[in-house]
């Protein structure tokens, strides 16, 4: 195993290590004791295991995962980036319709392979965006009743 | 043999109408993602109202039958499991559709699924009685056993080290804790207002399921169309069929244990298809081809979930007590046309309790059917280019997850989860345990506390949780599941295949 | 340029002006959502979706209304979600139970309590009863209190958790007939509590008269007494608390109807509460309400501000001992 994934397993176990402690540490401070009882029991595994796993890390003795490629960090980015904006603000600020059209556009231009230059597959693009929007549209807002947040166009 | 003389009801125009409406309309609302059973059932109530009790009843099992099966549609192509009952599909199903392989996945589930379910429905009538008081047999001390044995599959299910899968429980049980605790009320881990109200289950599977993949479709860059096309395999009904039948170890343990875990009230349905999953992976000879697209990951999980449907009606009918959320609802379908469920239903009652039960026989049936028409037409989606794919992925995530309670809070939740999941996976976590725990946590908990109070006020704890055969019977097999885990990470360290397809996926230019 | 923006916020602004203005003249002119706080299946889903069945109808609201289902922790979720989440639009609606949110209020470690909702109508009064397997030694109030008597603390009895109706029943209980109980909450509400009572897990339990009527149906169980002033008219034979000597109010019986966050304008309040009880009492929906067993009890808002005024008063008494 070469080095990179070693440190990054270091890393992430110790990520994971430290949330098992914050989760140790409320839950051994928190009141009313019954009801933390469980999780006390859970943290407690919890903190040993992910102990246990970022040792193995630090010995560089991890064998499974496969961590991350600067390659493959360069091309998830753009991608993670625009869902997190849409996630976390778009569908919420502009309207689940409008903001999952425009994010489905941006995704699509980012990530499909035919050629910029040409206007047919901006056309294409375009259309398959028109139609996933007036699929969701048909089957959540018609047929299930499910009500989104206002849209900011109509 | 008297629920023969009721055939004839199922086919007259306007109820073999209804029920082929039902079966229809519940697979495509199944294949919707965050749509469960319940939810689907319970959006079907109000057409009820203008149907008379057997009408209405007739729409209502079709539907439950085939949004069940229907799940499995999502679960294979798209790797969003619609409802818990739909994890383990995941596994294979979906392994099976990236390698062209989605029309045989899918007809493989379909055909699992009718055999479960018919004989699921069969136990239903031949069995009612005793099944009733089986049901019954399970009070806090089993269920708390039970949860502890889901945990102990936690470590083995669908992850290349044992720690790493114990772990990815522990992250599971512990956010199942989040939100306000059921019995006492009390505020737990409330660190963002999305998660004052406990993170719900259905959400939390679309994010650790469907948001990984939309990153690792996005890992992938932008590739040349070349390189993009996929060659879906069609494949002949005829070999799905007699493949499930070869198949024959992973039909049994599939349809025995989700017909026998299934009865159990408040449990069953959630986590029958993994149970049996990991069961007959255990008893399976190609153990190595699990989570890789081995056909009988798939052919277990499905009769189990289905298996499942007509026991765990059994409590419903008999005892007027529901068993599942979506038996709870359709309690509702019938008290709306003033029917009490229970041991007399079917003295009252003949005419409607039989007819239900003949209409999901044949719903069963009906579902195989469409479901194998449509397998070829869906299992084309494998031929969507990554990038559409990613985002329509994205999108059914968002909306799906939204439209479970109306909530932007679930919404963040999944997405958080689900970005969290992808770095978890890239550092050998797997999602399955980690939503196993998120399901069993409150059983556990919520049964321990409970026996514990019953044996405050009665016996000692030690009495009540360690004494009764269901009780030794289930820490025996809770003690032998932990050794055969122990051992299997002794003898044979397991390094995946899966995870070198993937690095080999990505290394390509 | 600045004039421009000037003149298109002044224009903006008389927009969403006169649409206010308006909102109440029209309301509603989508569908309204009705937010229920226990799952689909139960008693308060269950009575819900039938009497808002009618809503579509034009001497009703005109438009259907949806029900939407946050289930957990007792309700808590739901109403917490509700007191701070929720549009004040009027096309956000919730049902309540009485005296669920008002006991966990009282209880704290909630966000909400009776001055953050705006009551609108009450459907229905579903009373707490005692409930024992078919099978049980127990034949009525009397032989349970004597069976506490001999062993404080080990008559184990189930009910839909801590703070809702049936645990309120409880203390009642424990307080008139001046015993002390083990009352086991359950996690899986009142299906669940029944549960337990049927298969013998526990010695009795508190339940909803309109599930321990249909379990009694079938056959499953003995309903020994009614937590209320009255008889039931489903249960005619089923004597009171109070007849059987125990001084028992109707403070445990759960009242369910519709309420609306506070903020919402006025004139929709208004329009609602004028609406709204007309549309429960509508032919076809007493029909299937009683159909399922479950008994209606209609109110007006005036009526429902009354009561739970009243019942904020007696919770606060019995809890304080707590």
């Amino acid at each position: 195993m070469t080095d990179l994934p070693r440190s990054q397993h270091i890393v992430a176990s110790g990520l994971v290590a430290a949330v098992g402690i914050w989760v140790a540490y409320v839950s051994y401070t928190s009141e009313p004791a019954r009801a933390f009882l469980f999780p006390r029991i859970i943290s407690t595994v919890f903190v040993a295991l992910a102990l246990w796993t970022f040792g193995k890390a630090l010995l560089g003795r991890t064998k499974v995962g496969i961590g991350l490629t600067a390659s493959a960090v360069a091309n998830i980015l753009p991608g993670l980036v625009v869902s997190l904006v849409f996630v976390f603000w778009a569908a919420d600020g502009l309207g689940f319709y409008t903001a999952s059209a425009i994010t489905f556009f941006i995704l699509l231009s980012l990530y499909d392979p035919a050629p910029h230059h040409e206007v047919k597959s901006w056309i294409k693009r375009a259309i398959i965006t028109a139609g996933f929007v007036v699929v969701m549209y048909l089957l959540f807002a018609m047929l299930l009743n499910v009500f989104t947040p206002r849209e900011i166009l109509f | 043999m008297e629920f023969l003389a009721y055939f004839g009801e199922v086919f007259t125009p306007i109820n073999f109408g209804l029920l082929l409406i039902g079966t229809i309309g519940g697979l495509i609302l199944g294949a919707t993602p965050g749509l469960s059973p319940t939810m689907a059932v319970a959006l079907l109530i109000p057409f009820t109202f203008k149907l008379d009790a057997t009408q209405g009843l007739i729409l209502l099992g079709a539907a439950y039958t085939s949004t069940v099966a229907g799940g499995a549609v999502s679960a294979i192509l798209l790797k969003i499991p619609g409802a818990p009952a739909n994890i383990a599909t995941t596994l294979d199903g979906h392994a099976m559709a990236r390698k062209g392989q989605g029309a045989r996945a899918l007809q493989l589930s379909f055909v699992a699924s009718a055999i479960g379910g018919v004989f699921g429905v069969l136990l239903l009538i031949f069995l009612t009685p005793i099944l009733a008081q089986w049901a019954l047999a399970f009070g806090p001390s089993h269920l708390f056993w039970l949860a502890i044995l889901g945990v102990t599959v936690i470590g083995s299910l669908d992850s290349s080290s044992v720690v790493k899968g114990l772990l990815a429980g522990c992250i599971g049980l512990w956010l199942s804790t989040i939100g306000f605790d059921d019995i006492m009320g009390a505020q737990r881990f409330i660190f963002h207002s999305s998660v004052s109200g406990g993170i719900n289950v259905i959400p939390a599977l679309i994010g650790l399921f469907a948001i990984p993949q939309v990153i690792s479709m996005f890992a992938k860059g932008r590739r040349s169309l070349d390189a993009e096309v996929l060659t879906v395999e069609s494949h002949p009904i005829g070999e799905a069929i007699r493949e499930v039948f070869r198949r024959s170890r992973a039909l049994t343990i599939g349809t025995l244990t989700g017909s026998v875990i299934g009865l159990i009230p408040g449990v069953g349905g959630q986590i029958a298809g993994l149970v049996a999953y990991d069961q007959s992976r255990k008893m399976s000879s190609e153990r190595e081809k699990f989570g890789t697209g081995h056909s009988e990951g798939v052919i277990a999980a499905e009769s189990a979930n289905n298996a499942m449907v007509g026991p765990s009606l059994v409590p419903l009918l008999t005892l007027s007590i529901p068993g599942s959320p979506t038996a709870a609802v359709l309690l509702g379908g019938l008290l709306i046309h003033g029917i009490f469920p229970g041991s007399d239903l079917f003295d009252n009652y003949p005419d409607v309790a039989w007819t239900f039960i003949n209409s999901m026989l044949i719903g069963q049936i009906l579902m195989c059917i469409f479901g194998l028409y449509v397998a070829g037409l869906a299992a084309k989606v494998a031929r969507v280019p990554n990038a559409v794919m990613a985002a329509i992925v994205l999108g059914l995530a968002v909306f799906g997850s939204y439209s479970v309670q109306h909530s932007m809070g679930d919404v963040y939740v999944m997405m958080a989860l689900g970005t969290g999941m992808f770095f978890l996976e890239r550092f050998g976590f797997s999602a399955a345990p980690l939503v196993l725990g998120l399901i069993l946590g409150p059983i556990a908990e919520a049964n321990f506390i409970q026996g514990a109070m019953i044996a405050n006020a009665t016996s000692s704890i030690g009495e009540y949780f360690f004494t009764g055969l269901l009780n030794l019977v289930l820490i025996g097999t809770v003690v032998a599941s932990i050794v055969y885990s122990i051992w299997m990470e002794l003898r044979s360290r397991r390094y995946t295949t899966k995870e070198d397809a993937v690095a080999k996926e990505e290394a390509t230019p | 340029m600045k004039t421009l923006i000037a003149a298109a916020s002044i224009a903006l602004m008389g927009l969403t002006g006169a649409a206010t203005a308006q909102d109440a003249e029209s309301y509603p002119e989508r569908p309204v959502m009705l937010m229920v706080s226990y799952g689909a299946g139960g008693a308060t889903d269950f009575q819900a979706r039938i009497v808002t069945m009618t809503a579509g109808n034009e001497d009703a609201l005109g438009v259907p209304i949806a029900i939407i289902n946050k289930p957990g922790a007792g309700g808590r979720v739901g109403w917490n979600w509700f007191a701070t989440q929720a549009d004040a639009d009027g096309y956000t609606l919730a049902a309540y139970n009485i005296p669920h949110f008002i006991a966990q209020s009282i209880e704290g470690g909630v966000e909400y309590s009776a001055d953050s909702f705006e009551p609108i109508a009450n459907w229905g009064a579903d009373p707490a009863v005692f409930v024992v397997a078919a099978d049980s030694e127990f034949d009525s109030m009397q032989d349970v209190v004597d069976y506490a008597k001999e062993n404080p603390g080990g008559l184990t009895f189930s009910g839909a958790g801590l703070f809702v109706g049936h645990h309120i029943a409880a203390l009642q209980l424990e307080k008139a007939a001046g015993v002390k109980l083990a009352y086991i909450p359950n996690n899986a509400g009142g299906a669940g509590a029944m549960k337990a009572v049927i298969a013998g897990e526990v010695l009795g339990g508190v339940n909803n008269l309109s599930d321990a009527y249909r379990a009694r149906e079938a056959g499953n169980v003995k309903i020994l007494g009614v937590f209320d002033l009255e008889r039931n008219d489903f249960l005619p034979d089923v004597p009171t608390m109070q007849e059987q000597g125990f001084d028992i109010d109707n403070a445990s019986v759960n009242f369910r109807g519709i309420m609306a966050p506070k903020g919402t304008p006025q004139p929709i309040i208004d329009k609602l509460a004028e609406t709204v009880p007309a549309m429960f009492e509508n032919a076809r929906v007493k029909k299937q309400m009683e159909a399922g067993g479950s008994p209606m009890h209609v109110m007006t808002r005036d009526e429902v501000i009354e009561m739970w005024k009243a019942r904020e008063k007696t919770l606060n008494e019995l809890l304080s001992g707590l």
